[in-house]
């Protein structure tokens, strides 16, 4: 029984530079993830990840197809859907002078619930920072704070918009074993990564996307298998990372 | 009917707020200067800096210049013709007088030469009927004639208002204008550049959660601040206040009621904290001079004073001056409330129609 369902979702926007023409950043996604899953969404930059991920947590209107999470339909019951998602953002930016006790009891208050922020914050190694503000943390512990942020609710789905990019090697490893370790307790994981080392460590299956449309969608080894084009015969040498370029090109996106 | 996110963001907005004590003293510090100049000053004028140049040795002029000087209103300096000339080019005297040698009771018609500065224009057609004034009076007293007319100056208002009690009503608007507008447009703004309004709609609140809680929050920190610089009036500087404090006080809620709405539409209509900045100074600048806050309406041109009327600073000012010097009721002043409902609605739905919800919030 998947959690996720969504069928033929479509985002439309006005061209910048033509106001007559319409860009399709989301042009006909359907998705089906399982409860229990870490569901990988790669992607160069502008395929359509995050606004794919908006339109999930009830953030962007859907302008066609439909999604339901937890048999909720998103665009009819958002406020329903917000309720048992857990979503972190690409941008991490909190009120200031306001701790990360303060903002986690906040962020509880607006579920109109309540939940212990030193729980939280020990589940994401965070203990001796209760009384720190968000902007004096390191790259890797704003992630770790803003997973916990996405925590207050105890949610169903997990959502994660390029968690690790831009931390170290260390930070990265932290945030897998987090991410593993909260999977591990039976959450639902989708996340949005560059990283296709981070794809194939994490994933149980990984979805592909390029101009608004998936174009490859498997677990990771398939993939490998299918795709690595000069590696075929010797799957161990053969990485997501040449799946990703055999698939998307070489030609760069920014 | 006051939902548990929306009373626990309102509390957070409020201690945000609080632990800006930057802020919150830079946000004091210009009414408290304002009002503390204007009500340490004792009220009366200056005197005017006039030479005079006595040519004369006659009795006459002695008696005219004795009158002349003890008027309070000017401050007489006796010279040299060069030297006060020379003041007068360099702006340290308004007029210089000269006596001539000539200056005798017999002689009819006598002219008393006026020196003055042509870039003064304005100037110096106030003070030229004051100077004729005390010539005529010098005159009569010397003549021995009684003045025909006498001018008895009554005021219908009968009491005694200071500078600081009309000034009062018009600054605590003005703050009340910028503290609102400060409060609502530019903190969406900057909540919205940095993520953070999207981060709090990732939650189950709604857009109206949101703007409830600030509207709370941002009229609870304004009341304290108004209260503050209205208390240093009251109290230390001993302004005085005509009408029911409480009547003073309602049209300062329906204020910044108002100018918070207007806030949120500018907030709507910028993109970025910079054009939030020009259009707040194209809304507060014009209003400034057209509101009658430090300048009376009527020295307006016509043209344009209906349109100053109808203005949001206008409107409450009008109404803060209307219960603290004139001490009228609430219903003498209802045709300002409709004034401010209106903008009210118009700010609702400029902010509605135009907000960012659509863009953060799906």
């Amino acid at each position: 029984m998947p959690i996720i369902k969504a069928n033929n979702l479509v985002k439309t926007y006005k061209d910048p530079k033509d106001s007559n023409k319409y860009l399709k950043a989301v042009d006909g996604i359907s998705l089906s993830i399982n409860a229990g899953e870490i569901y990988g969404i790669l992607g160069p930059n502008g395929a359509g990840k995050t606004t794919t991920l908006e339109m999930l947590e009830g953030l962007k209107d859907i302008d066609d197809g439909t999604a339901f999470i937890n048999s909720i339909n998103v665009s009819i019951n958002p406020y329903q859907v917000k309720q048992v998602i857990g979503v972190q953002l690409q941008a991490n930016e909190y009120f200031d002078n306001m701790s990360l006790s303060e903002l986690l009891n906040l962020f509880s208050a607006l579920y109109s619930s309540s939940n212990d922020p030193m729980e939280l914050l020990n589940k994401v190694n965070l203990g001796d920072k209760a009384s720190a503000k968000a902007n004096e943390l390191s790259g890797g512990q704003k992630q770790r704070f803003s997973i916990a942020c996405a925590l207050v609710n105890n949610p169903l789905v997990l959502f994660l918009d390029e968690p690790t990019t831009g931390l170290d090697p260390q930070a990265k490893r932290s945030l897998w074993d987090l991410v593993l370790d909260l999977n591990k307790m039976g959450m639902t994981i989708v996340l949005t990564t560059h990283n296709m080392e981070e794809a194939q460590v994490l994933c149980q299956r990984i979805a592909i996307m390029d101009y608004g449309k998936i174009i490859a969608e498997d677990t990771p080894q398939n993939l490998i298998l299918q795709h690595a084009p000069d590696k075929q015969r010797e799957v161990i040498s053969g990485n997501m990372e040449d799946v990703f370029i055999a698939l998307t090109g070489h030609g760069l996106r920014d | 009917m006051f939902s548990k996110p929306q009373a626990y963001l309102t509390k957070v907005f409020i201690q945000i707020f609080l632990r800006n004590k930057q802020y919150i003293i830079f946000s004091l510090i210009l009414p408290l200067l304002i009002l503390g100049i204007v009500g340490l000053n004792d009220g009366d004028a200056d005197p005017i800096d006039i030479g005079l140049v006595n040519n004369s040795e006659s009795n006459l002029s002695q008696e005219f210049i004795e009158q002349l000087t003890s008027n309070n209103i000017f401050n007489v300096i006796q010279d040299s013709e060069d030297k006060l000339r020379t003041d007068l080019i360099n702006g340290d005297l308004m007029v210089v007088l000269i006596i001539p040698r000539a200056m005798n009771i017999e002689i009819d018609n006598l002219n008393i030469k006026l020196l003055v500065d042509k870039s003064q224009t304005q100037f110096i057609q106030t003070i030229e009927p004051i100077l004729n004034q005390s010539l005529l009076s010098i005159e009569r007293k010397i003549t021995g004639n009684t003045p025909m007319f006498k001018l008895v100056v009554e005021d219908v208002k009968s009491r005694t208002l200071s500078y600081i009690d009309f000034l009062l009503p018009g600054i605590m608007a003005f703050m009340l204008m910028n503290l609102s507008i400060a409060g609502s447009g530019f903190n969406v703004v900057e909540f919205r550049r940095r993520g953070i309004l999207k981060r709090l709609f990732v939650t189950p609140i709604k857009p109206i959660d949101f703007v409830i809680s600030i509207v709370i929050a941002r009229m609870v920190i304004v009341l304290g601040q108004l209260s503050i610089i209205f208390s240093f009036a009251l109290f230390i500087l001993d302004a005085n206040v005509v009408g029911n404090i409480f009547n003073l006080y309602f049209v300062i809620v329906l204020g910044i009621l108002m100018f918070l709405t207007l806030g949120f539409s500018l907030g709507s209509l910028a993109k970025t904290q910079e054009s939030v900045g020009v259009l707040a100074t194209i809304f507060i600048y014009p209003q400034l001079v057209l509101s009658g806050v430090f300048f009376p309406l009527e020295s307006l041109p016509i043209f344009i004073q209906p349109f100053a009327e109808i203005l949001p600073l206008t409107l409450v000012a009008d109404a803060m001056r209307s219960i603290a010097n004139d001490g009228l009721q609430l219903v003498d002043i209802y045709s300002n409330f409709i004034g401010i409902a209106f903008w009210i609605v118009i700010g609702m739905l400029v902010s509605t129609k135009l907000f960012i919800w659509k863009e953060v919030a799906g």
